[in-house]
């Protein structure tokens, strides 16, 4: 895009985005450089930044007065992201005439709603769409390239990993929204009580410290590896990444059934032999509730626990800390929960629908629902990547680098990896059949049975004729 | 108006009136069904043709139009490749059957306990329904806690009440949801505490039917207690017996509230029961067929079991 043609952007409507001429073409100027600097960055590491300032944009979207919206989310695991998340609907409601109706459903719910509303061609009109979605329903999402091109001009390069999951075929099929990290919270008093100085930086080094903490504390690291959504393929996957197991390779061809799988088992073998509790039975919230309540010294798990502790118990808030997720021989790996927002194709008012997730995407609106959430979320752009949230309190650092490395380029894999999200790598999640994996070598199943069963799985959804 | 009464009606020259199609039995009956056909067809044929079509396809979620046409392949490919299917048909079976016979045990006792006599009788009978009336979900979410490792009720009071040595002064003795024994049981328990007041209740009404001089004239004959039970009691509960077991049987086993709140399948699969198991292939998996074909794999089983109860139901007394 030219500056000709964003000053016409501007020009059009500069209250949308409270914009002064001056500081529109200072800022855009700034994320120009900023972006192509990111993208030199990210294409020396060998990674994607979903384009930056080449593509080209149209105009913005303008909402139509007395139109009405609805859109859908997740209740997030902190309540007051969501009261800035109607706020701002409110906000954006008052300032253009229209109605935004915020619908938000639990999380397990709403994949099973978003499927039926995909497949009765009618329900809300923007859906926030987990992991890979927009690959799955994307017939049903309007292309919304224009809107990603007007945010790249603003924003910077999007983060690769939310690139990945909403341009489908060279098309957006949904606006890059946010990043939820996963990293480790630990209590500080039973690592030093144990005689553990920091959180272990590699997986053998958690295995002394497991160790350590069971028999001095009697408090584990404890972990999901059963059902959940969230923090079970948080955990899984990026072990078997460290240790140099993939699902299968970036054409999709099945390499489960390899050595380096085999060693990625050994190594929770000797963690749960060394005092490492692995439940097969916990869902999201449980690691939640057993840290609350004192039942264990360390888990991998989003920042709802440490803002909770922080924000409202107040009762281990001064003895938690947060790692980021520790080192295999491969080298460190992270998987984080990802949101983006989809503007559906029934929608009888795509203008609106498309300003208001461009509304929410604004800089300003952006880091105060990011302050809202207290560091719960990141921004899967440059310029929202860094906000003052995480500087504001130096525990979120670890939250921040598990998603963007200390030198703030991006990082982290989706389910799959590095096979490129589709609706295989989807079905493969959807069954946690890597997570199955390690849950029955650590029932007692022999690591060869549950390394080839889990090959037998990933065959049924990739080699399916 | 009948034939006989329209041919007086002509022959003493009143004035001629137009046959009623009401007045016609058949045609009304007919049309009285109307409506239950119509309520029928749309909300259970239609859904039962479009899932079996769709199991014959290779449609998924969010296809406009209907996949390839695969003939059987989603069926044959279920049985013959997927290991989770065939644990889930297992598991299917044994949740249904053993839930079945203790909730019919346990449902016939708490009737013959509530068909006698006691103090606050009707607040024991609508207290008992309880388990029945709460949302399944939210008394699943409740069991959930009381077999949680952590925080078991349960575990606490067979370590710290009962003192089992089984516990060995642990409150995580048991993890009831952690192991694929336990977690099958766990699910069983919780069916069986909501499905045994629906049969107690149902036996009850049946019971309350039963002509009482029927018990007096087998006490003057000298029967005992057990003998009443078994030529009066269970013969005049057998229709009751039987439609209760119909109905508890095909709602055990398209179960999906419960186990997919109590377990999801964890650990790995071991719990999956086939509504499970077609719901993640179809909603999150996005295979829309194979969910419709692994959920008609219940079909025919259930066909013969209400064949064989409503043949049961016809058997003359």
């Amino acid at each position: 895009m030219t500056n000709d043609e964003l000053v016409e952007v501007f020009e059009r409507d500069p209250e949308l985005y409270q914009w002064t001429r001056r500081t529109f073409l200072k800022r855009t100027g700034a994320l120009v450089v900023t972006a192509s600097l990111a993208e030199m960055w990210a294409v020396a590491c060998g990674g994607s930044t979903g384009g930056t300032n080449t593509a080209t944009t149209g105009k913005a979207p303008v909402p139509r007065k007395g139109a009405r919206i609805v859109y859908t989310q997740w209740n997030s695991f902190v309540p007051a992201g969501d009261a800035e998340v109607r706020r701002q609907a409110q906000e954006f409601g008052d300032k253009f005439g229209v109605e935004v109706v915020v619908q938000t459903i639990t999380q397990d719910d709403l994949i099973a709603k978003t499927a039926a509303y995909v497949q009765a061609g009618d329900g809300p009109d923007v859906i926030s769409m987990q992991y890979s979605w927009p690959h799955l329903y994307t017939s049903a999402c309007l292309d919304v390239t224009n809107e990603v091109n007007i945010l790249k001009q603003r924003l910077g390069a999007i983060h690769p990993v939310n690139d990945a999951y909403t341009k489908v075929n060279g098309v957006y099929r949904a606006v890059p929204y946010t990043i939820v990290m996963n990293a480790w919270s630990y209590r500080t008093d039973y690592f030093e009580k144990a005689g553990v100085s920091g959180f272990p930086k590699t997986f053998e080094d958690m295995l002394t410290a497991a160790g350590k903490l069971a028999k001095a504390t009697g408090k584990p690291i404890a972990q999901t590896v059963g059902h959940a959504y969230g923090d079970s393929l948080t955990m899984w996957l990026p072990v078997l990444w460290a240790h140099g197991g993939k699902e299968t390779d970036a054409g999709g061809k099945v390499t489960i059934n390899s050595p380096e799988t085999l060693k990625a088992i050994d190594w929770a073998l000797r963690a749960k032999a060394a005092g490492e509790v692995f439940h097969p039975e916990w869902l999201d919230p449980d690691n939640n509730q057993a840290y609350h309540s004192d039942n264990i010294s360390a888990t991998l798990n989003g920042p709802s626990i440490y803002i909770k502790e922080r924000d409202t118990n107040k009762k281990f808030d001064k003895v938690t800390d947060n790692a980021v997720m520790p080192g295999g021989p491969k080298g460190v790996f992270t998987m984080n929960l990802i949101f983006n927002q989809a503007v559906m194709k029934w929608t009888k008012e795509p203008e609106t629908a498309k300003a208001f997730v461009l509304y929410q995407m604004d800089k300003d609106n952006y880091l105060k629902w990011m302050a809202a959430a207290g560091g719960y979320d990141i921004g899967p752009f440059a310029a929202i990547n860094n906000a003052p949230v995480f500087q504001s309190d130096a525990k979120l650092k670890a939250f921040h680098d598990v998603a963007y490395d200390a030198s703030n380029k991006p990082i982290g894999y989706w389910p799959g990896w590095p096979a490129p999200p589709s609706k295989k790598t989807s079905q493969a999640q959807a069954e946690y059949i890597t997570a199955d994996m390690f849950a029955k070598a650590l029932a007692g199943t022999s690591p060869q049975t549950a390394v080839k069963e889990a090959e037998d799985r990933l065959r049924n959804i990739w080699e399916k004729p | 108006m009948s034939i006989i009464t329209r041919a007086r009606a002509r022959s003493v020259g009143l004035p001629h009136k137009r046959p009623n199609p009401f007045d016609n039995e058949a045609f009304l009956g007919y049309l009285l069904l109307v409506p239950t056909v119509l309520v029928l067809s749309i909300f259970l044929a239609f859904p039962f043709i479009y899932g079996v079509v769709l199991s014959t396809t290779s449609t998924e979620v969010g296809d406009e139009v209907l996949g390839r046409f695969v003939a059987l392949a989603n069926y044959l490919f279920e049985m013959a490749r997927d290991g989770v299917f065939r644990t889930a048909f297992v598991n299917t079976f044994s949740y249904t059957f053993y839930t079945t016979i203790v909730k019919f045990v346990l449902g016939l006792s708490m009737a013959l306990l509530l068909n006698q006599v006691f103090p606050a009788q009707r607040f024991v009978r609508a207290a008992l329904l309880l388990p029945w009336i709460i949302p399944s979900v939210l008394s699943t979410l409740a069991w959930r806690w009381m077999f949680d490792p952590t925080f078991s009720v349960i575990n606490w009071v067979m370590n710290s009440g009962l003192h089992l040595p089984i516990c060995h002064g642990s409150t995580t003795c048991v993890n009831w949801l952690g192991t694929p024994g336990t977690a099958m049981l766990a699910m069983m328990i919780v069916n069986i505490w909501r499905g045994t007041p629906f049969y107690g209740i149902a036996f009850l009404a049946g019971l309350q039917t039963i002509p009482t001089d029927l018990y007096e004239a087998a006490r003057v004959d000298g029967a005992t207690r057990w003998r009443q039970f078994l030529h009066i009691t269970l013969p005049m509960l057998r229709p009751v017996l039987l439609v209760v077991i119909l109905l508890s049987t095909i709602l055990t086993f398209a179960d999906f509230q419960l186990p997919w709140v109590l377990t999801r399948g964890a650990p790995y699969n071991s719990t999956q029961l086939l509504a499970t198991w077609a719901y993640t292939i179809a909603i999150p998996g996005n295979q829309l067929s194979i969910g419709a074909a692994v959920s008609l794999f219940l079909f025919p089983v259930l066909t013969v079991v209400i064949g064989v109860v409503l043949l049961l139901l016809r058997r003359p007394e």
